[in-house]
């Protein structure tokens, strides 16, 4: 699908190599187009490689405020010469291609129906800056001051941001600015600016901050009173417990003592993490760790456990690509199964799917709230789209009031009181059973174990015994159904067709349905924000003749997972997949609906 | 060992080898990359920059630049430079507008140049934008002197000969054809500020031995004789031919041979291979047209048969030689006889002034050869200038060019009455060819293809005019394989001690071997240590002062770098760093420029 | 009751286990036990069972206890291991607890096989001891003390669960070291490893038994009674006021001397000795909640209010993300 670029309605990608610190002079782009008011969206596709391999990054400015990738590219920065060829044909029809042209490669650079920009980039660093490391950091953001000269962009915000970033080093904000105007001057001298396409400045960003997920998972965790955070890192998790610790010292060094209100333990490996995260829930503390499809194997055992001996416990799953290492700094909605009913045994486990930045924040605290309250490992499935590239999110809102829900948890004061207590007995009907914390009172001891227990918390390996406690877990999974975040759904009487997606896919979703509108082809929607599924997603399935399930995994894994949890018939639910690593478009939602309409209305 | 002084221009100078290797110090590398781009107008005018006939050289020049190419150590061919820079003038667009052209408010001084050849043409070329007045005096009636009389068309086409006069000629040479000087003291008198003596070597050498004079007109002097063909004075020559001598003009001569009828044409050398004047590719076309090389025949006499020439006498030779190569001992073990209808005598050439007056301050070494200075190329007097053939005896067209560069030079330095000998120095300009992480500015992707092959017109075309050129010149396509072997010797690989950490990444990576980190010690020692050992001592050892954490030493041997710039991409700090050299070698304009930071910046650019 | 196999060394060691927290009088359920997976790791069921108890999964004990710590720092922790979940499975996990000195007591029941699966060699077999159907060990045990020291660990010793006088103060002492106190207890296993030709049998054990440094545990409260003759005795003051003093029976043996302790830990092993005791301390070393500068109240107990920063706080900050 491939309409053409307007004010404020176009892409631009930028395709560097990495270790050359990019990224900020990307991220100062883009914060440019949001100080102007003009909603956006930054994809950010790197490679697993700290030097040298191909970078990029694609700005989608939308008036609209869609937040999912364009599929398109009307301004490529090709930066990278190892990618050129590639670049190049990316370009839209009537798009640009700027290149630096310190060494002149047009012959190779060339289409007829695209317009190609040289800049000496590196010519014009060369002669102005003095090291080898500053020179290709101001070409990076010398081509921030082309773009800025091209698309019109407001050179006074740039300025700000400088002075704000560089606020304690004046130099280098001299030093960024002399690069910028360098990138500016030279187009605007040299070529006809701006483009039949441009920023026009707007104030719909407002009330909005550009945010991260992990950022905003930690912020999450901070907020849900976290203080014991195990981790190993992984790619692309890693920024959730550097964001948490960030916070930590600034909110939870203690200003009389100088002691920390938190404990960040950098574990062995993924199974300690898991380990720890156990320890401290079982002991009391709330608990996370943050981790990726990999870790996530490495951590079934634990999560048996913690299913099997209902300890809460938070963990934190940034998809990327699998199997195995796949690829570590691609998207993809693939442990979907994997964490669902991961270990051994007959375990589920309840799973949390935010859809941006904003609902990472709300649901982090959710998930501590949920793990206390049904005594279980929650676990929050975020994505490296979500969780590594900058979002506009609604600013986030705290409710003082908020308490946080430890669950049946007894106290000194409640076992003084009572005979005798007893693990895991159902005194309540709802199947969680109470539990207390060590060191608390002598009458709250009990043996915490893997191996077959009873309902008092004996050791047992007898038949009745055990499946008392199998069966009481199962029916705490109908009680879940009752705590987790309902669905978020559009729906109208009139529309037979349903859609279905969950996390990352929704802005995909949503700006499809838009387009498919426009093409005359209405339909309903449904968020799936959790699982167990609540009665809300039966209801859904039951009221649609035919439903898309779009997600970004090759095995239609939530589609799987619909078919063995609800009564849906199988041929009523079709997948609409997209696993390539590159985070999902409408495009790819609105081809495949409206094709198969066409071949209905054919029919 | 003393630290490498890359300050002074020379050391980088002299790892472009090929730069370092033309006496006019041409831009190779750069022009090669203008190629590249196909930005052939460009690269047309870097080269005429310093060797005025770009054209002409691309077809003619003696090459030097080509033995000395490191492709040649690398692999066994050099790249074919001279033949690229033929592409870049084939493919040119118009240059009108880029020459440089005369100031409307002349200077006021007049300059003589006697002979219109390439070196009083260079002079002119350098002089007339000054807003010098050129006169220039040629006994022909055409100007561009050996260029047009010692270099057959099939070689050198006379349109491309022409094209390259007119570039220099229409800047505004008082041309005066057909007027030969025929005293030095009556051009004195006539009051010239300077006077530039570019009239060539013309007399070819004889060879007195019996029967020289039995039958002159089948005996010719090479030199005079290509001369007499290119003016059409002579169009036709016996069947059996017997070239003496085995120099470039030897080669001229028999190919002309060829043309004008022979069917069996021998070249008869003294000594053997070895010791040929003529260069390989001359000697290659020559063999290619069947023309038989016999060696070891020494001319002993002309032998007559009813008063004509029916062939000739030689002694046959025989030569000891010690392991270097050299002639220990010479012997005459026989006589053969070879029969010919016509002898062309190719031994050379020599001075002759006969129109210099002896006593009027010019002075003659004993070979009757002038006093000139080698590098104001002033002759002993004042005023008084000499380049080309004129100067230092025969030598080629580049050599020319250059000493018309220093002559200009001396001559504006004499017209303003200033030194001549204070010139400015060679400078020089680098700059960092640093893209990003792995990007240069340049092709750093060495390139194993072969020495692309020019492509000549066959032998049976050939024949049938006598200005057929051969060499057919590169195809955009070959010329575009063949720049890409260039190994852009001018990128340096340039150290910077204090920022090495010692990683070593430089040194692993070098795909020759060219690195180490070592201890100090004296040239021939570290010579014997580096991570391969540096044999060719033509070519320096680049040298670091002591390294910030051990205090050893960072060494490069220049000999076999083949300038990739791997070991400044896997630099963490940056200590490497591949920069474009610029050599500033002084014209007169540059001399003439007022401020010297206004000429380092027209170079830098 | 136990179900060990009668006369399991392992029942010693919680004999004597039972013993020390009696004369130290910890309140039981301001003790948490821990363990792994094997006959070892199913003792903790068998004692102090008005303490917290935390069987997990095999070779993962350190991780549990690293984060029940980290969460609630004031109980005293006691992990119990075997040979098979700290030297095999649980090797990672346990030199990691060591490097972060986390504050608990480890004993390995080392017994040189594997009980619950038949009779297996386990890592601590010893290179030539045989098993119960005659095969040899062919391959170089793993010494856990060796370990402890070369990792830069805080407390190692080692003892035999068949003698109480020589375990008993020593669990005390590892009790109340701050810090990771390793014991490694030979403690044979009467069903599969107490033949002729098993280094790890009783017998073997009492004909190669080397104490080489005997600690006597002194409660804070108490002055030092005994009398030892000057030079042979060495008291070591532990973070809580009580001591320990070291009486040499080797004259040579210095327990405090890290490189010096490896060394003579290595002859013995060469000279076939199974050289026991506290063979080093260093009360000097942070241990986990130091380096981390954890405050006082558990983080467990901690009140939300000290943990939330408020939306205040949240508004001023989002002013980063604009």
């Amino acid at each position: 699908m491939s309409t053409r670029p307007g004010n404020n309605d176009f892409t631009v990608k930028i395709a560097n190599v990495n270790g050359t610190g990019s990224a900020s002079a990307n991220a100062l782009l883009m914060k440019t187009f949001f100080r102007m008011g003009i909603p956006v969206v930054g994809k950010n596709y790197f490679p697993s490689n700290i030097q040298g391999l191909p970078t990029w990054y694609e700005i989608r400015v939308s008036g609209e405020g869609y937040l999912a990738r364009s599929g398109r590219v009307d301004v490529m920065v090709a930066m990278n010469a190892e990618t050129y060829q590639k670049d190049l044909e990316e370009v839209a029809p009537g798009g640009y291609l700027i290149y630096d042209s310190t060494w002149p490669r047009a012959k190779t650079l060339h289409r007829d129906d695209i317009s190609v920009i040289g800049i000496p980039l590196a010519k014009m660093c060369n002669e102005h800056f003095d090291t080898a490391r500053s020179r290709v950091l101001m070409k990076n953001v010398a081509y921030v001051g082309a773009i800025a000269g091209l698309l019109d962009l407001d050179l006074d915000v740039i300025r700000d941001s400088l002075r704000q970033t560089f606020a304690a080093k004046a130099h280098l904000a001299d030093a960024n600015q002399q690069a910028i105007e360098l990138g500016y001057n030279y187009v605007r001298e040299n070529y006809q600016c701006p483009l039949p396409f441009q920023a026009i400045a707007d104030n719909k960003t407002s009330d909005h901050v550009m945010i991260d997920g992990n950022t905003a998972t930690a912020l999450g965790c901070l907020y849900a009173g976290a203080t014991v955070g195990a981790w190993y890192p992984i790619t692309p998790s890693t920024s959730v417990m550097d964001a948490f610790k960030g916070f930590c010292e600034k909110y939870r060094v203690d200003p009389d003592t100088g002691e920390n209100n938190y404990a960040i333990i950098q574990a062995e490996d993924e199974l300690a993490a898991a380990g720890m995260v156990l320890g401290a829930g079982w002991s009391g503390a709330r608990a996370f760790t943050p981790t990726s499809g990999p870790g996530i194997s490495l951590m079934n055992e634990f999560l048996g456990y913690g299913y099997f001996t209902e300890i809460p416990a938070v963990f934190i799953d940034v998809q990327r690509c699998g199997p195995s290492t796949g690829m570590p700094t691609r998207t993809q909605q693939a442990d979907v199964m994997s964490c669902a009913y991961a270990s051994h045994g007959d375990t589920r486990h309840v799973l949390l799917f935010p859809a941006n930045p904003e609902e990472c924040f709300y649901m982090a605290v959710q998930a501590f709230d949920l793990a206390e309250q049904l005594q279980t490992p929650v676990i929050m499935l975020t994505d490296l789209d979500i969780g590594m590239n900058d979002w506009m999110a609604a600013d986030f809102k705290w409710d003082d009031a908020y308490k946080p829900s430890r669950g049946k948890v007894l106290g000194e004061k409640e076992l003084q009181e009572i005979e005798q207590f007893h693990r895991y007995l159902d005194s309540d009907g709802d199947a969680i059973p109470y539990r207390t914390l060590p060191g608390v009172h002598p009458k709250g001891a009990y043996f915490t174990r893997g191996s077959g227990h009873n309902m008092y918390g004996a050791y047992t390996e007898d038949a009745g015994e055990y499946q008392e406690i199998v069966d009481r877990l199962r029916r705490k999974w109908e009680t879940a159904k009752c705590y987790v975040p309902q669905v978020e759904q559009e729906y109208s009487e009139q529309y037979r067709t349903g859609i279905i997606a969950y996390g990352s896919s929704d802005g995909a979703v949503r700006e499809a349905r838009d387009q498919l509108h426009k093409a005359g082809v209405g339909t309903n929607y449904l968020r799936v924000k959790a699982f167990p599924f609540t009665d809300d997603v039966q209801e859904f399935l039951d009221a649609h003749d035919r439903i898309y399930v779009v997600e970004q995994n090759r095995d239609a894994q939530l589609h799987n997972l619909l078919l063995l949890e609800t009564r849906v018939s199988q041929e009523k639910l079709i997948p609409i997949l997209h696993y390539n690593g590159l985070p999902i478009n409408a495009a790819v939602i609105t081809d495949r609906i409206s094709q198969e309409v066409d071949k209905v209305v054919a029919a | 060992m003393k630290p490498t002084d890359t300050s002074n221009p020379d050391y980088f100078h002299k790892v472009v080898d090929c730069q370092w290797a033309c006496p006019a110090h041409t831009d190779v590398p750069g022009y090669i990359r203008l190629i590249a781009q196909g930005r052939f107008t460009d690269a047309y005018m870097l080269n005429r920059k310093s060797n005025v006939f770009p054209s002409i050289l691309g077809r003619v020049c003696d090459r030097p630049c080509e033995p000395a190419c490191r492709r040649g150590r690398v692999e066994d061919k050099p790249v074919a430079i001279c033949r690229l820079k033929r592409v870049a003038a084939d493919n040119r667009g118009d240059v009108s507008e880029l020459l440089p052209t005369a100031p409307k408010v002349k200077n006021g001084k007049r300059v003589a140049c006697i002979g219109a050849g390439c070196a009083s043409l260079a002079v002119a070329n350098d002089l007339i934008p000054l807003g010098y007045e050129v006169v220039m005096y040629e006994a022909l009636d055409k100007p561009g002197g050996l260029m047009r009389t010692n270099i057959p068309s099939f070689r050198l086409p006379v349109d491309v000969l022409d094209e390259e006069i007119r570039m220099i000629v229409d800047m505004g040479v008082d041309l005066r054809l057909s007027s030969p000087i025929e005293s030095m003291t009556q051009l004195l008198s006539e009051g010239y500020d300077a006077v530039f003596v570019g009239s060539g070597a013309p007399k070819g050498k004889n060879l007195e031995i019996p029967g020289r004079y039995d039958d002159p007109d089948h005996v010719h002097i090479g030199i005079n004789w290509l001369e007499s063909v290119a003016f059409e004075h002579i169009d036709s020559i016996g069947e059996k031919v017997l070239i003496i001598g085995v120099g470039n003009t030897a080669m001229d001569c028999c190919r002309t041979s060829l043309r004008l009828g022979a069917k069996d044409v021998k070249v008869m050398a003294r000594k053997p291979r070895d010791f040929f004047k003529a260069s390989d590719w001359e000697l290659e076309d020559a063999e290619e047209e069947n023309v038989e090389i016999v060696i070891n025949r020494s001319p002993k006499a002309f032998v007559m048969e009813d008063g004509k020439l029916a062939g000739m006498l030689f002694d046959v030779m025989e030569y000891d030689l010690d392991e270097r190569g050299r002639i220990t001992d010479t012997r005459t073990t026989g006589e053969e006889f070879f029969p010919a209808t016509d002898v062309v005598l190719a031994i050379g050439q020599e001075n002759a002034f006969p129109w210099v007056e002896r006593d009027i301050g010019i002075e003659f070494d004993q070979w009757d050869v002038p006093v000139v200075d080698r590098k104001t190329h002033e002759g002993t007097r004042k005023g008084v200038f000499f380049g080309g053939d004129a100067a230092f005896g025969p030598e080629n067209i580049i050599w020319a060019v250059e000493h018309a560069h220093q002559a200009a030079i001396s001559i504006h330095k004499h017209c303003q009455g200033e030194d001549v000998a204070d010139r400015l120095p060679d400078g020089q300009n680098l700059a960092s060819a640093k893209m990003g992480i792995h990007e240069w500015s340049y092709s750093n992707d060495y390139d194993t293809s072969e020495r692309k092959i020019v492509p000549h017109v066959d032998l049976a075309t050939r024949f049938r005019e006598l200005n057929i050129e051969v060499e057919l010149g590169f195809s955009a396509e070959q010329a575009a394989e063949e720049v890409e072997r260039c190994l852009n010797c001018d990128i340096q690989t340039v150290f910077a001690t204090n920022l090495c950490i010692e990683c070593d990444a430089c040194v692993d990576i070098c795909p020759v071997n060219c690195l180490t980190i070592t201890a100090d010690g004296s040239e021939e020692d570290l010579r014997t240590r580096l991570s391969a050992p540096a044999e060719n001592i033509e070519q320096d050892l680049y040298v670091s002062p002591g390294l910030p954490q051990t205090g050893r030493v960072m060494v490069k041997d220049e000999d076999l770098c083949v300038h990739c710039g791997l070991c400044a991409e896997r630099c963490p700090t940056a200590a490497w760093d591949m920069q474009e050299f610029s050599l500033l070698h002084p014209h007169v304009g540059h001399e003439a420029e007022p401020d010297t930071a206004q000429v380092v910046r027209k170079w830098g650019t | 009751m136990s179900t060990l196999c009668a006369g399991c060394g392992h029942d010693s060691v919680t004999g004597a286990l039972v013993q020390a927290a009696f004369e130290l009088d910890i309140p039981p359920h301001r003790m948490a036990k821990l363990s792994g997976i094997g006959c070892s790791s199913k003792t903790p069921a068998y004692f102090l069972r008005q303490s917290h108890g935390f069987n997990s999964v095999h070779g993962r004990m350190p991780s549990v206890a690293t984060g029940a710590n980290a969460a609630n720092g004031s109980l005293s922790y006691v992990g119990v291991s075997g040979d098979g979940d700290t030297l095999s499975i649980g090797m990672g996990q346990f030199t990691h607890a060591v490097r972060r000195n986390l504050n608990m007591l480890y004993i390995i029941e080392n017994n040189g096989v594997y009980g619950l699966t038949k009779g297996q060699f386990s890592a601590s077999a010893d290179l030539g001891s045989k098993a119960k159907k005659g095969d040899a060990n062919q391959q170089p045990p793993i010494d856990p003390c060796q370990v402890v020291l070369a990792l830069g660990g805080s407390f190692a010793a080692r003892s035999f669960s068949g003698d109480k006088q020589q375990l008993v103060p020593l669990i005390k002492a590892g009790l109340a070291h701050r810090g990771f106190a390793v014991i490694d207890v030979i403690s044979p296993c009467v069903t599969f490893n107490d033949h002729e030709g098993s280094t790890k049998s009783y017998k073997f054990t009492r004909d190669h038994y080397h104490p080489a440094i005997h600690a006597d545990y002194v409660p804070p409260s108490q002055e030092i009674l005994a009398e030892y003759d000057e030079g042979s005795a060495m008291p070591v003051e532990l973070h809580d006021g009580s001591k320990i003093v070291l009486r040499k029976i080797d004259e040579y043996y210095d327990p405090t001397d890290r490189s010096a302790a490896l060394t003579q830990i290595q002859q013995a092993q060469t000279d076939g000795e199974i050289i026991t005791g506290l063979l080093y301390i260093d009360e000097s070393k942070p241990e986990m909640q130091e380096i981390n500068r954890m405050p006082s109240v558990p983080l467990a107990t901690m009140s939300y209010e000290k943990l939330c920063p408020g939306n205040d706080k949240l508004q001023a900050l989002q002013d980063r993300f604009r």
